[in-house]
């Protein structure tokens, strides 16, 4: 009993030790950013590498004020991003609950269209949709960073995985019990696959919140740009002062962090209480 | 705060965004009225002489000048729209120098940052199918988009003699702005080409002298062995003597040096000649770098970090990094002109200014801003704060420049290698070709091909292209 259980903590150790160095590798990208935003450009290229500055410094902070309008790039992001998503998810259950649990005509022939249009790189639909955002004069205009964006085809088939699971039998209950097809989706499917939406809408953000090369297609006017224009606008050109990129790069990842953190209450949570295996 | 949910937090989060977005809406559009680039927050020096920063360590921000060279037109009511494919200090100067345009014309000019080379020629292709362009651009392959419509407005511009001088600047960069082989249709600003920088502390741990540099690439070949000897000062197991992060523009001006012109314009008709044996001797001794060790095969992303980490002697860069290194390296840093193996030659990169505008009176106001940017004056000032190249011959007896020079050898490595620089005809696989060629050097440095083999595949397929277009 006792060498079992000993054997039980020298598994349990090592299981920790190794998770300890996964976490140790995942996160030093993570510490190497936060470190070199205070560093000189001296200490980056330093050889062997310097962890700690030799001088904590906040220029790189004021100097990413200084060469961009960081706040409304920022609060540009923020807004284009939560509209986006909302939109998103909101187009995505639409179609993954069509495709899944109502039958109509074309529809295989529709979800086929849809896995296509997964394969086609963003390059080549870009100047398509830059004739059309124009001929509509969307262009420079959130509308124009956001409509060509909301729907993908990526969160609408994360979301039908998830959707198919749900039992028939429990659609059937609620179809007996009076609810039409938006009943069943809001009272039953919806419910049911919070932890699944949790999961598409931090995708879907994360996507958004970093695309660069659309909302700088259709944008020129610096009220309407967005933060990862911000960024590629300090770097220079083939190079880096990696200082200035990490002190912006701090600033900018923090929000997704902050929503990180509570996305992942949310998504555990939504997983526990709906007591389904999603 | 545990009970929030997702919605919530999501529309917390969009209310902020949209107030907010709300006010400094406003107090952005008092900022754009005037002052539209991002560095808005520094107005232009009024009483600065030009070219007073030539040894200006990098992250620094560089001033422009006040240009009092010429009498400038009143241009009030007329607005340009501008966009420009510099960032960091490069995209700060210019933006400044516009500003400081605006100013003393009374025009409006709305400066947009287009992104990356590859971006800008995406964002002015698509602008140009919904004339939606821009009325001048600051690009990479301008000429594409105006020589390439046939647009030669910059030509007879420069014929009238009003505004640039063109028989002030360097012929290589003058075809660097032609299409095809016809005339010129762009204007050069902000170009530069490879420049041999070397770490000084390795060098003369070493114990080479360099004082007397290596001029030619077979005694350069000399020296590396005897930095791969001696030169590790690191102790690191991946010091290496020599990369560089561009390999095809290097190698490009090696074809260039060793007698291979690349591409021949047969009467319009491009042909890809860079596999003929003045090409395959240049592809041997790169491979030989390799196969010495003295270059890492396939790392020439990471050779500008290397170089400024200490674990490399020599990189061939753009001379751009004069003003970006300068001062911010951990050790002492110095420049050669490039080797060369029957006579020098560099090959120019860079962008150009097109007027992309067909109003007769835009492309007046146009041009009016194009001579101001590239007069003698102005654009040595932006060559000396940002490391390009000035392209009018008179700038190099520029008071600024001598005194930049005198400060700073870098810049003196670089300005003479002004003389023996060249630009290949601008045609639409251009970004095919550099694509072939790097891929070639790829597969050359990993041993998985001889050089006359894989450059017969590059010419091939890059033929291929231009033939089925």
């Amino acid at each position: 009993m006792k060498k079992a259980k000993i054997g039980n903590q020298n598994r349990h150790n090592l299981a920790f030790s190794f998770l300890l160095i996964c976490a140790v590798i995942m996160l030093f990208p993570f510490v190497w950013m936060i470190l070199s935003a205070f560093k000189t450009s001296v200490d980056v290229y330093a050889y062997p590498p310097r962890w700690i500055p030799s001088r904590w410094s906040w220029d790189n902070f004021s100097r990413v004020f200084e060469m961009i309008p960081f706040l409304r790039y920022y609060l540009n992001s923020t807004l284009t991003s939560v509209i986006q998503t909302a939109l998103q998810i909101v187009i995505s259950i639409l179609g993954a609950y069509s495709l899944v649990h109502l039958r109509w005509p074309g529809q295989r022939f529709m979800a086929t269209v849809m896995r296509s249009s997964m394969f086609v790189p963003m390059v080549v639909t870009m100047i398509p949709m830059y004739l059309l955002i124009a001929s509509l004069g969307l262009l420079d205009s959130y509308a124009g960073i956001i409509l060509p964006q909301i729907n993908t085809a990526f969160t609408t088939f994360l979301l039908m995985s998830y959707f198919s699971s749900i039992p028939k039998d429990m659609i059937d209950a609620a179809q007996l019990d009076g609810c039409g097809p938006f009943g069943v989706m809001m009272r039953v499917v919806i419910p049911n696959t919070k932890g699944a939406i949790a999961t598409a809408t931090l995708f879907s953000f994360l996507g958004n919140w970093k695309s660069y090369t659309w909302p700088l297609i259709a944008t020129t006017k610096e009220e309407y740009r967005t933060l990862p224009i911000g960024l590629r606008y300090l770097m220079q050109e083939s190079s880096s002062e990696y200082q200035v990129m990490m002190a912006a790069s701090v600033m900018t990842i923090l929000p997704v962090l902050i929503l990180f953190i509570f996305f992942e209450k949310q998504l555990v949570r939504s997983i526990t209480l709906t007591g389904m295996k999603t | 705060m545990k009970k929030l949910t997702m919605a919530k937090i999501l529309t917390a989060l969009l209310l902020t965004a949209t107030l907010t977005a709300g006010c400094v809406g406003n107090y952005a559009k008092q900022e754009t009225t005037t002052a539209p680039a991002p560095a808005t927050t520094q107005a232009p020096a009024t009483t600065q002489a030009p070219a007073t920063t030539p040894a200006q360590p990098a992250g620094e921000t560089t001033k422009a000048p006040e240009s009092t060279a010429a009498t400038l037109p009143d241009l009030k009511g007329t607005s340009l729209e501008v966009w420009y494919a510099v960032s960091g200090t490069s995209g700060e100067l210019f933006s400044q120098m516009s500003d400081s345009f605006a100013k003393q014309t009374g025009a409006t000019l709305n400066l947009s940052y287009s992104g990356g080379s590859g971006d800008t020629a995406t964002k002015v292709s698509a602008a140009l199918l919904t004339n939606t362009q821009p009325d001048v651009a600051l690009m990479y392959a301008g000429p594409l988009y105006t020589g390439g419509q046939g647009d030669y407005s910059i030509n007879e511009l420069l014929d009238k003699g009003e505004g640039v001088d063109k028989n002030d600047i360097f012929p290589g960069m003058l075809s660097y702005c032609t299409y095809m082989g016809d005339g010129v249709c762009a204007v050069p600003f902000g170009i530069s080409t490879q420049v041999m920088y070397y770490n000084k502390d390795i060098l003369k741990a070493a114990g080479v002298d360099m004082t007397n540099p290596p001029k030619t690439w077979a005694e350069f070949y000399t020296v590396l062995g005897t930095v791969m000897e001696k030169g590790n000062i690191n102790n690191t197991a991946d010091f290496t003597a020599f990369d560089t992060n561009d390999e095809a523009w290097l190698f490009k001006s090696m074809l260039m040096q060793n007698g291979c012109e690349i591409v021949e314009n047969e009467s319009g008709h491009i042909k890809a000649i860079f596999n003929n044996e003045q090409a395959v001797q240049v592809a041997d001794y790169w491979h030989s770098l390799v196969e010495a060790g003295y270059m890492a095969a396939g790392e020439h992303n990471n050779a500008e970090n290397k170089f400024l980490s200490g674990n490399l002697a020599f990189v061939a860069a753009s001379s751009n990094r004069i003003t970006r290194w300068n001062g911010t390296t951990s050790f002492e840093l110095g420049a050669i002109e490039m080797p060369y193996f029957t006579q020098p030659s560099l090959a120019l990169g860079g962008n150009v200014i097109v007027i992309l505008t067909r109003d007769p009176a835009k492309v007046a106001a146009a041009w009016q801003y194009i001579s101001y940017l590239t007069n003698v004056e102005n654009n040595t000032a932006f060559a000396l704060g940002t490391g390009y190249l000035p392209i009018h011959k008179s700038a190099l007896e520029q008071e600024a420049v001598k005194k930049a020079i005198a400060e700073n050898e870098m810049y003196g490595v670089a300005f003479k290698q002004l003389d023996y620089t060249w630009a290949y005809t601008h045609f639409e696989q251009m970004g095919t070709m550099d694509v072939q060629i790097k891929s070639m050097l790829t597969k050359l440095e990993k041993g998985r091909g001889g050089s006359q083999d894989l450059l017969n595949k590059a010419v091939e397929t890059l033929q291929k292209e231009i033939d089925d277009n």
